[in-house]
């Protein structure tokens, strides 16, 4: 007791002073939370405080955000050459920096992030593992993390996991995601280890060995995405496999549109009460955004600051307007090859200015992420039409065509929304359409043959891995 | 013309310092079980008690006496009221709200501070001033008891404490007479930690800490194995704690240079405390943790209305 409370004090002194935590200390506070988990089942009061901070107060919400973004602006002046350049440029002083000011500050494209990755190293760290984004939008991106980094950020998100009751001793976490994403599969076993789980990586193998983990080898959480989510349950339906099958308690799917279809074909496939839709992002790691139950997203507060920023202004994005997601992670929590301003070309919806209600309304939101920037769809009455709103109603339809693989395009002032047969087999065109016109969508349909589906729309599920057991034909042999 | 002391004889102060002890003993064991069972402490979001912190407390014991001798008297009051207060803010805000504590925090050591300076002299000063400090002893003994059991101490970390707590009391009572010296100094200032009385021109006592550590163990042993194991930690009480501690002048006639008897309890508490622990593991298992007693408890008050619960109806074909 006497020294856990020495340990919290220490992480919050090298907090609220900006300097390099001790991700040992993280690690030993873990192990006190478990052992109070052990012998009080539960944690003690103010547990939300302790992960999420005393962020009620707008005002000292400012006043962590200006002394944050200063301080990591000054690090980046004097060792990062990107950024060193860009505050030159736009004669921004790191220790003058406002709120208020920031837009004197070009937000960083992931271009610039792909044509000069090593401008955007820090001098005074050395790398020490180097993780891509998937490149479903584009050409991938390459972030460099240090030894820093890998050691804090799981020890930083196992110790809310457990707090949360997330992650749990004893639990087992299956992973789906690609085994390219080398952050994500070190975070999710470093955070199991530390919190004494069990960890399986298997990767986007084929749903049914997928299926035959979670349902044989004791899986009580699930990570992957969406678009992967929507292949296990087509497999499981097809296999006659249901809740009662599967052990999980969680489920937690990133980085796509999750669509209330197959969220609540998940649901009752796997048994869970409820799917968990983090926002995160390899290049703006270790900010991520959580859902609460009201559908807005919440962002990491202490870890960075997150604006939304009109798409065709720049300015702050107005309430209820769409924006892009602009965000700079905070040192020290971001240390090797940090970002400032980072525009993620995420867009959602500015809340309306009222209190909110949910239960995380202290921390900011906005709406629910309604997909890529780039591929908004802009009709000439000036009506904006989201990449969630054609998935959603794609993946409501009555064939269940998961993941929706589409095209949209804007022509004659419509939509021209290009479909595989397949997705709307048994139901007819015309019907399709008084389905979409139903959702706000008006369109005209092109359907195509389903060998065609796959280049529709990439999705995550599609970097499939192979197995010696799955594999459909040896090239070379 | 100074009145001549009559002591009065060994066996009869035992039998006085014996009830002073189990008066003491059923005061604080029973309030701390009707607090255990019935008041839930706050407890921080994280932090559980553990060895290493009976190690830190075993230190802290050992150091803070050094340090009261060397503080001047009026420094060591402040430092007492802080203690106190703390302590009685702490355990007894969820009883009394924050108003209701700080108001009787302030009553209690006002008064005692007052009574320290004001009302000594005489006998019936005396014996109202150890009443009114008696009853400041007894909610602090309290509250400490529970904050630190509410917090995950086990009797596991009890005994051993209790048994560090042999090693201290033989050593600052027998070889390095500190804790004489320290009560001859300080007795009558205020927040004297003692629970007692006098009785003609004798004073008899108990000190906090013993009263702290044997409602500890009571407690303790009730949490972890029930009402059995409370028995069997009671009946070690009366035994080593007030029989043994009581009575071992009269059996020695040991005393001080202040004619003052010390008698240094956890040294004879303690290694039955810890022996009665390592009865108890063998015989009951392993201890329970706070959220199984807890679940203890929801499942007793839970009983009568599954008692009452009506038969269900055979299930139709």
């Amino acid at each position: 007791m006497f020294e856990t409370g020495v340990r919290q004090f220490r992480l919050a002194l090298g907090m609220a002073q900006g300097r390099r935590l001790d991700a040992r200390n993280v690690a030993r506070l873990i192990d006190d939370v478990l052992d109070t988990l052990a012998e009080f089942g539960e944690p003690g009061g103010d547990v939300a405080e302790l992960i999420d901070g005393p962020m009620a107060d707008p005002q000292a919400r400012a006043e962590l955000a200006t002394a944050s973004l200063r301080r990591t602006a000054r690090r980046l002046a004097a060792q990062s050459p990107f950024y060193a350049r860009r505050f030159t440029a736009a004669d921004a002083a790191p220790d003058k920096l406002e709120i208020t000011g920031l837009r004197t500050i070009p937000v960083t494209v992931k271009a610039e992030l792909t044509d000069r990755p090593g401008d955007f190293r820090c001098a005074d760290v050395p790398a020490c593992l180097a993780t891509r984004t998937t490149g479903t939008t584009g050409r991938p991106a390459e972030v460099w993390l240090s030894r820093y980094e890998l050691d804090l950020w799981p020890a930083l998100g196992a110790l809310a996991s457990v707090l949360r009751d997330e992650l749990r001793p004893g639990d087992v976490l299956q992973v789906n995601l690609s085994s390219r994403a080398t952050a994500a599969l070190h975070l999710a076993s470093t955070g199991c280890r530390l919190a004494g789980a069990g960890f399986r990586p298997l990767g986007i193998v084929p749903p049914d060995e997928a299926l035959d983990s979670l349902a044989e080898g004791g899986t009580t959480l699930l990570q992957t995405c969406s678009s992967y989510l929507a292949e296990l349950v087509t497999a499981a339906r097809r296999r006659g496999m249901s809740a009662g099958d599967f052990r999980l308690r969680r489920l937690v799917v990133g980085g796509e549109v999750l669509s209330p279809s197959v969220a609540q074909a998940g649901i009752r496939t796997f048994g869970v009460a409820h799917i968990d839709d983090p926002y995160s992002m390899t290049e703006i790691a270790p900010v991520t955004g959580r859902a609460c139950r009201q559908g807005h997203q919440h962002y990491d507060l202490g870890l960075g600051y997150t604006e939304l920023i009109d798409l065709h202004t720049g300015q702050p994005a107005a309430p209820g307007s769409l924006g892009t997601l602009v965000v700079t992670p905070y040192f020290p929590y971001r240390d090797c090859m940090p970002v400032f301003r980072y525009d993620t070309r995420d867009v959602a919806r500015c809340l309306p200015d009222a209190p909110l209600r949910c239960e995380l309304a202290a921390i900011p939101a906005t709406s629910q992420i309604l997909g890529k920037a780039d591929h908004l769809l802009l009709l000439p009455g000036g009506e904006v039409i989201t990449p969630r709103q054609l998935i959603e109603a794609i993946e409501a339809l009555p064939a269940e065509p998961w993941p929706a693989r589409y095209r949209a395009t804007v022509c004659g002032g419509g939509i021209r929304l290009t479909l595989p047969a397949s997705a709307i087999a048994g139901y007819g065109e015309a019907e399709t359409v008084r389905h979409f016109a139903a959702a706000g969508l008006d369109v005209d349909l092109d359907i195509v043959g389903d060998d065609q589906a796959a280049s529709l729309r990439r999705t995550r599920s599609d970097l499939h891995e192979t197995t010696f057991a799955s594999q459909h034909a040896l090239v070379g042999a | 013309m100074p009145v001549p002391i009559q002591p009065i004889p060994m066996w009869e102060q035992s039998l006085t310092e014996l009830g002073v002890i189990i008066f003491g003993m059923i005061v604080v064991c029973g309030g701390a079980l009707t607090y255990f069972r019935r008041v839930r402490v706050e407890r921080p979001p994280v932090g559980t008690f553990n060895g290493r912190d009976v190690v830190i407390l075993l230190v802290i014991i050992g150091v803070l006496p050094f340090v009261y001798g060397w503080l001047p008297i009026p420094l060591v009051t402040c430092l007492l009221a802080l203690a106190f207060g703390s302590a009685l803010y702490i355990g007894y805000r969820p009883l009394l709200g924050r108003a209701g504590a700080w108001l009787g925090i302030g009553l209690l050591l006002g008064f005692n501070i007052w009574s320290s300076n004001h009302i000594m002299g005489t006998l019936p000063g005396w014996q109202v001033w150890f009443t009114e400090q008696g009853i400041l002893v007894v909610l602090v003994a309290i509250a400490v008891c529970n904050l630190y059991l509410q917090g995950g101490m086990k009797l596991r970390h009890v005994a051993w404490l209790s048994l560090g707590l042999a090693g201290y009391d033989v050593f600052f009572a027998g070889y390095y007479p500190l804790t004489g010296r320290l009560i001859a100094n300080y007795i009558t200032h205020p927040l004297t930690p003692l629970l007692g009385m006098r009785f003609g021109y004798v004073d008899f006592a108990i000190g906090l800490g013993d009263l702290f550590v044997y409602s500890l163990f009571f407690v303790a042993s009730y949490k972890a194995y029930g009402v059995r194991a409370a028995a069997v930690a009671a009946g070690v009480l009366a035994l080593a704690g007030g029989f043994a501690t009581a009575f071992i002048p009269f059996l020695f006639n040991f005393t001080n240079a202040n004619l003052d008897v010390l008698v240094p309890a956890q040294s004879l508490f303690g290694p039955a405390a810890f022996v009665a622990y390592l009865w108890m593991k063998r015989h009951y298992g392993r201890e329970r943790t706070m959220a199984e007693y807890l679940a203890s408890q929801d499942r007793v008050a839970a009983a009568p209305q599954l008692e009452q619960a009506p038969t269900p109806e055979p299930a139709s074909i």
